[in-house]
């Protein structure tokens, strides 16, 4: 059996003149939580439905197990959309029977798994209430649930813990570890929330404007921009920005420096300790600094550092 | 069977959204009672067009001459002849039958007025023009609660009047070889109703009518559910699953016919109790509810179509109603439309509106509850409307399954 269990090469979509997705090369490892980061429109929801099988690429393919995505057994990916997907009318316990039949579970089987799904999701005891009914965070977890009531291998969450409250996002936070951790399953994550991509996936693929910027682990990712800190400041006078960039540059104490809306980050290895040469540095520029603050080096920054913007949203 | 649980899940949306379930049922009924008070006791201004005729005249010879003669077989041409004043319109459009199908024709309302020569007709005209007091009488049959039937029925007996009148005078100046001035009554004209119409209104034309169109109204409530379930993802959902079209499409189907047979049902009762004089027994609406539970499948199959190209819920709805309610005054639900005869098939004249699987639906359905007819007097229509229910039903499986079952393109 191969290490990956999803791949797609040179996958490519267009929607009339506008690029979507271009030539995405990636492989998603068996068992691993696989993050998708990137802004609202950054392609990976396209990417994502290309991948279930969804959506046609315009070219370029996708593999499931070594096996192109349009002959493989449907029943082997479950996708919980960034959309509420759930029938309104009907119950929770109703809704994941249905899915289940339509996955060919068999009637007895089909009630045990949607009885778990329920207890494992905090639902029991909405089993018999009709979604109309439900909380938002409820009908997130049942959302949730739907794509997982066939026992899939590949479970894609596509942006799971948008508008969830933070007790529901632990809720799932820890399935979505559950899922890997004990039932072995691979979770395909997209977020634009960097601390959620940070904190659940095993891998990151930055993505934006649909093309992959990076892949690596959350930890190689940060120190790729520098380990440790990032002093964010303002200069009184941002003309100057290009040459006092110039000038810590210089400086060996630091990995980098970039400008980013008109501010500077600079990062560093403990930072705090290397803040009166960098002062000193800008001083030398003829600049006095507006505002400064020394943070941690976090994904935003990873991303911050790639794409020159910040998350479109 | 994953298309019962389909069903299951439809049924269970229809039941349990109760403002549209309302909604549904009592949108035509808003309609039947309009309709009911409007046309309950009031006639429609319709030009009379087509009249069957019988022709029973077994002819006579003429005294003297021994010239072998028909007047029914003339008067037939003449009403085939006959046109308006300062017109060249002719007034009827005659339809030579025998008397069954002219009842057909008639409960149809394919035909406005029956006329029934008599076997004595000629002899009878001949004897009063040689001065015996004989007459004949010539039967005007019709649905008398249709405004189209009186309008022909007047012209006609103006025209029988006029007929005799100088017919009979005519053969007696040949006979006398001297002018005449006044003639005998040779014939008389009695007005004979449809058997079961004699106290018809419009309306009980009329409810049939209403009943189909709120059977081809069903397309616009599932053309905007589908289109929902594409608009929401659910169907993208069930894309992914095991799930083929015809188990969702069929699955769908199922609760819907139920309601098609609720309407028909609901509707039935509303209009008897604001005047529709049902016929027949209880066999007249297991028959009613059949053929409109068939027309309910060709309205889902046409709900499939309409959502198979609509983008949004709202925009199906609009789009359903844009092509529903033409197609309802198509079918004749409202009034009568001009005769468009396309073809002929096993005997029977094909109109062009009776390319719609509704117009049968009507027709059997005017035919079982409005005029008591029962299982072999619609067994035609209702073959009609399963041929043509059945290729609408896997049009629409067909362009629903390609165009919303398939990966997007």
């Amino acid at each position: 059996m191969s290490e990956y269990i999803i791949e797609s090469q040179d996958l490519t979509r267009d929607f009339g003149d506008f690029r979507a997705v271009d030539k995405l090369n990636l492989k998603i490892k068996r068992g691993e939580v696989f993050g998708f980061l990137g802004p609202n429109g950054a392609g990976k929801t396209t990417s994502i439905r290309m991948m279930v099988g969804l959506l046609h690429p315009t070219s370029g393919k996708v593999l499931i197990n070594g096996q192109n995505i349009n002959e493989v057994e449907k029943a082997s990916i479950g996708i919980c959309p960034q959309e509420l997907v759930l029938w309104d009318n009907l119950t929770p316990n109703e809704s994941l029977n249905l899915m289940g039949d339509m996955y060919g579970i068999p009637k007895k089987e089909r009630q045990m798994r949607a009885e778990k799904l329920l207890s494992d999701l905090f639902l029991t005891d909405k089993a018999k209430t009709q979604v109309k009914d439900l909380s938002g965070g409820m009908k997130r977890r049942l959302n949730l649930a739907m794509a997982l009531v066939h026992e899939p291998e590949i479970v894609v969450l596509d942006e799971p813990s948008e508008g969830l409250d933070p007790q529901s996002r632990r809720v799932l936070w820890n399935y979505i570890r559950f899922l890997r951790d004990d039932d072995g399953k691979t979770v395909i994550l997209t977020t634009h929330l960097m601390d959620e991509a940070d904190k659940l996936s095993d891998r990151i693929a930055i993505i934006d404007h649909g093309k992959l910027l990076r892949l690596d682990t959350p930890d190689n990712l940060k120190k790729e921009i520098g380990e440790g800190d990032v002093v964010d400041m303002k200069l009184s006078d941002q003309s100057k920005n290009e040459t006092v960039i110039a000038a810590l540059k210089d400086l060996d104490e630091i990995d980098s420096v970039s400008e980013i809306q008109g501010r500077i980050n600079v990062y560093a290895l403990d930072a705090v300790g290397k803040l009166p040469q960098i002062m000193s540095k800008v001083e030398d520029s003829g600049v006095k600094i507006a505002d400064l603050s020394v943070r941690q080096n976090t994904l935003e920054d990873v991303f911050l550092d790639l794409t020159g913007t910040t998350l479109r949203e | 069977m994953k298309f019962i649980s389909i069903a299951s899940k439809a049924a269970k949306e229809l039941l349990r959204d109760r403002r549209g379930l309302i909604m549904i049922l009592l949108f035509p009924m808003f309609f039947m009672l309009v309709f009911g008070f409007a046309f309950g006791g009031m006639g429609q201004q319709d030009e009379p067009h087509n009249l069957a005729v019988i022709n029973y005249d077994q002819g006579a010879t003429l005294p003297g001459t021994g010239e072998n003669l028909n007047f029914g077989n003339n008067f037939t041409q003449v009403l085939k002849d006959i046109k308006y004043q300062d017109s060249n319109v002719k007034i009827f459009n005659v339809n030579q039958t025998n008397l069954n199908d002219a009842n057909q024709l008639l409960k149809q309302r394919k035909a406005d007025a029956a006329v029934i020569i008599p076997e004595n007709f000629t002899q009878s005209i001949l004897s009063s023009a040689s001065g015996s007091n004989s007459t004949t009488t010539v039967i005007i049959r019709g649905d008398t609660g249709y405004i189209n039937f009186g309008v022909s029925q007047g012209i006609l007996t103006g025209i029988l009047g006029q007929y005799q009148d100088e017919l009979v005078a005519g053969i007696k100046s040949q006979l006398t070889r001297t002018p005449v001035q006044r003639v005998s009554k040779a014939i008389e004209s009695k007005v004979e109703s449809l058997p079961g119409t004699e106290s018809f209104t419009n309306f009980d034309f009329l409810a049939p009518g209403m009943i189909v169109f709120a059977i081809i109204l069903l397309a616009t409530t599932v053309a905007s559910t589908l289109t929902r379930e594409v608009d929401r993802g659910t169907l993208s959902r069930l894309k992914l699953s095991k799930m083929r079209s015809f188990d969702f499409l069929f699955g769908n189907m199922i609760p819907w016919s139920f309601i098609a047979a609720a309407q028909v049902i609901i509707l039935l009762g509303v209009a008897m109790l604001i005047g529709f004089k049902w016929q027949g027994g209880l066999n007249s609406i297991f028959l009613a509810v059949l053929v409109g539970v068939i027309g309910g499948i060709a309205s889902v199959s046409l709900g499939m179509i309409i959502a198979s190209f609509a983008r949004n819920d709202r925009q199906a709805a609009n789009l359903a109603t844009i092509i529903t309610v033409p197609m309802s005054f198509l079918t004749g639900a409202f009034f009568q439309l001009p005769h468009v005869i396309v073809a002929n098939i096993m005997g029977q004249p094909f109109e062009i509106y009776e390319i719609l699987p509704w117009t049968h639906v009507l027709n059997a359905m005017r035919t079982v509850l409005t005029f008591g007819g029962g299982w072999s007097d619609i067994a035609y229509q209702v073959g009609w409307t399963i041929v043509l229910t059945a290729l609408l039903f896997f049009a629409g499986i067909l362009i629903f399954s390609r165009t919303r079952l398939q990966p997007e393109s």
